[in-house]
């Protein structure tokens, strides 16, 4: 799941950042607002991190032109202004979420994951597909009753998949869900982890759950 | 006891009445008690006049007219009129018999003209009576008609005193009734008085009760007082221009603790997500060493500003002492120019000291230490990259005028007329780490003040920022 960061007190972002990218996510971050606007236009971000007062562009005016250009992003707005007013404001511009400053990160790892699942219609923090099953808070994952343990990078592959279980999805998506966006991998990445993930969670005596359609991606799911 | 208003208006309009209707009362009674006397004695003159043509004299004898001393009135009536007529040396020629053995008191040289004065009888009636010396006429002997001028011969004094009992009465009751009308209306001048002032006064009672009625939680309430009398309207308008000044600075109370709060909020957000991040997985020393480093700048950021704050409350409890030193201004700038250099090499910017050594004024060397070291700080972080920053300074009269300035400034004429106030920044956000939160001008301009001194900020040519200090110095 790929989340941008726009937070213009460097320690925060940084640390932010960090956590976030340790989590599993892939994570873009600025301090800039024109430049976090310029990357909310370019990329498909899942969930965007928002403050509010911002160097170059406020945080309100990018959430009203990210909502303008019909970006499906998750908005939350992680700011110190803790007024009724500012909290209605920031959500009638068509935020998702609200976070007051100073707040806990598993708090704010909560409310992503939360984002996440509405973004994806999926209601439960647990995913089923055949015998595999995916704890989205706690991010793992069995196989029957069998516990499969993945990097953060390949766990992120994997929720990504499963929350578009049933659907082909291509290189492209995966590439756009769960890279980040300077980051330096080689084109053939998203086969390389395919390949990590396939490894750990089929079982020769299972039917195989990833599936490959040529030429266009990946899909996860039981085959009919 | 007169601090009421009330009270004071009705002692001013009650004392004012009574003192009126005494005054008119007593007018009145002279007045009307004069015309009754006058009536009395002028009847009484007349009688005495009467009597008085009424004596003849007759070679040595001395005659009064029988029919004029059978007149009604000088016999005993309701209200009787005694007479006695005497010569000068005392001796009675005639008197009412209605005396008896009684005389009437002699008049001490009653002269030519009749005097009046008031007697009391034994029987401790009231008499008025009326004394006068006349020469009576003589009579003629062939029945000619008497002169009527009197021809000399001894003088003669009469005295005639009436009864004045219902002259007495009268005046009584007319002292009686001015003192029951005075005594009525000083009462239903109480009576009209209170009610008046009670309801001249009700408007303060309402705009009493509609202040009382303000919370201190919501200062935006106004007196309405829309009937209030036009003496009123004044301490109305008074009233909501203080309110208006209350709301303003509580406001701005408001906003600055808000403020407070977001300025400390945020660093503390990045103090607690740096520490949860590191702890969210055993890490080695390296990564801990960082994320203890940043919690430390953060912590110098977040102490620079409440160091900010701590001053500015001092000096807006005037709790601060100032020391006057001479100052030598050059190397003043130098010196907090030092520990700017090396962020100034960085971006090449080149700062052009142009104070000469002759500028030396005395003033407190710390606070303005502080101010110096704010503005240069503040035309570092500013300054564009390769930019300039100069600092000027020069003495007239009993004042030295300090300017700084510096190249490369973003703000609009509209936002430098901002640059004093409380956290406020040229592009609404904090920058780098907390240390320039929006605090350092506007605790410049306090400490300026608090020197004695004026502060401006001006957008000069070519994005050029200066910002000129003006300091009295006493000689």
């Amino acid at each position: 799941m790929r989340l941008l960061v726009v937070e213009d007190y460097r320690p925060l972002r940084e640390s932010l950042a960090k956590g976030l990218r340790e989590t599993g996510f892939a994570v873009d971050a600025t301090g800039d607002g024109k430049e976090g606007l310029w990357y909310a236009m370019g990329n498909e971000y899942d969930v965007i991190i928002l403050d509010l007062m911002l160097p170059g562009m406020n945080g309100l005016e990018i959430l009203k032109k990210v909502r303008s250009e019909d970006q499906k992003a998750c908005v939350l707005i992680l700011t110190a202004k803790d007024t009724v007013q500012d909290r209605v404001a920031g959500l009638d511009l068509g935020a998702d979420d609200y976070l007051v400053k100073p707040f806990a990160f598993e708090e704010l790892l909560a409310r992503i994951r939360a984002l996440l699942r509405r973004g994806y219609q999926e209601k439960s923090p647990c995913v089923e597909i055949d015998d595999l099953r995916i704890d989205l808070a706690a991010q793992r994952v069995w196989r029957g009753p069998e516990e499969i343990q993945l990097t953060p990078r390949e766990y992120a592959l994997l929720e990504y998949l499963a929350m578009r279980a049933g659907q082909t999805v291509s290189r492209m998506d995966i590439w756009e869900h769960v890279y980040e966006f300077n980051s330096s991998a080689s084109s053939n990445v998203v086969d390389v982890y395919i390949g990590y993930l396939r490894k750990k969670i089929e079982r020769a005596d299972k039917s195989a759950l990833i599936h490959t359609s040529r030429g266009r991606g990946y899909m996860l799911g039981a085959k009919s | 006891m007169m601090r009421s208003l009330r009270t004071r208006l009705l002692a001013g309009i009650i004392g004012g009445m009574v003192l009126l209707l005494t005054i008119f009362s007593l007018l009145l009674y002279v007045m009307i008690a004069r015309a009754l006397v006058n009536q009395f004695d002028a009847s009484l003159a007349s009688i005495a006049q009467i009597l008085a043509t009424s004596v003849e004299r007759d070679e040595d004898q001395v005659e009064m007219d029988l029919a004029v001393q059978q007149r009604p009135e000088l016999q005993n009536s309701g209200q009787p009129t005694y007479y006695e007529l005497r010569r000068l040396d005392g001796t009675v020629i005639a008197k009412s018999p209605l005396l008896g053995a009684r005389d009437l008191p002699r008049f001490e040289d009653p002269g030519k003209m009749p005097v009046f004065t008031m007697l009391q009888n034994p029987d401790g009636k009231s008499l008025r009576a009326i004394g006068l010396t006349f020469v009576p006429r003589n009579a003629d002997r062939e029945g000619e008609q008497a002169t009527a001028q009197p021809t000399g011969g001894e003088s003669l004094a009469l005295a005639v005193a009436r009864d004045a009992t219902d002259l007495q009465r009268q005046l009584r009751s007319l002292r009686w009734l001015l003192t029951v009308a005075s005594s009525v209306v000083t009462g239903l001048s109480v009576l009209i008085g209170t009610v008046i002032v009670g309801r001249g006064l009700r408007p303060l009672r309402l705009i009493a009760a509609e202040i009382a009625a303000i919370n201190a939680d919501d200062l935006t309430a106004r007196i309405e007082a829309e009937h209030a009398p036009a003496e009123a309207v004044p301490i109305k308008d008074r009233l909501n221009e203080l309110l208006s000044r209350l709301e303003a600075s509580f406001n701005r109370e408001r906003q600055f603790n808000a403020d407070v709060a977001h300025e400390l909020r945020t660093p503390l957000a990045g103090i607690r997500s740096t520490i949860e991040v590191a702890l969210t997985r055993k890490r080695d020393s390296v990564e801990y060493r960082a994320a203890l480093s940043d919690c430390l700048e953060i912590a110098a950021g977040m102490q620079s500003v409440v160091n900010s704050l701590l001053m500015l409350a001092r000096l807006d409890a005037r709790q601060i002492t100032f020391k006057t030193e001479e100052i030598r201004l050059a190397e003043l700038v130098n010196n907090y120019w030092r520990p700017l250099a090396d962020r100034a090499y960085e971006r090449q910017i080149v700062l052009q000291n142009d104070i000469g050594p002759e500028v030396t004024f005395p003033l407190d060397r710390e606070h303005l230490s502080m101010i110096l070291a704010n503005l240069l700080d503040n035309a570092v972080e500013y300054a564009n990259e390769r930019g300039h920053i100069w600092t000027a300074a020069r003495r007239f009269g009993n004042s030295v005028e300090i300017t700084i300035s510096n190249t490369g400034c973003q703000l609009t004429a509209e936002q430098i007329a901002h640059v004093f106030d409380f956290f406020w920044r040229g592009d609404s956000s904090r920058l780098g780490t907390g240390t320039h939160c929006g605090l350092g001008l506007a605790l410049v301009q306090r400490l300026v003040r608090a020197l004695g001194g004026g502060v401006t900020a001006e957008l000069q040519q070519d994005g050029i920022f200066a910002v000129q200090l003006i300091f009295p110095i006493r000689p």
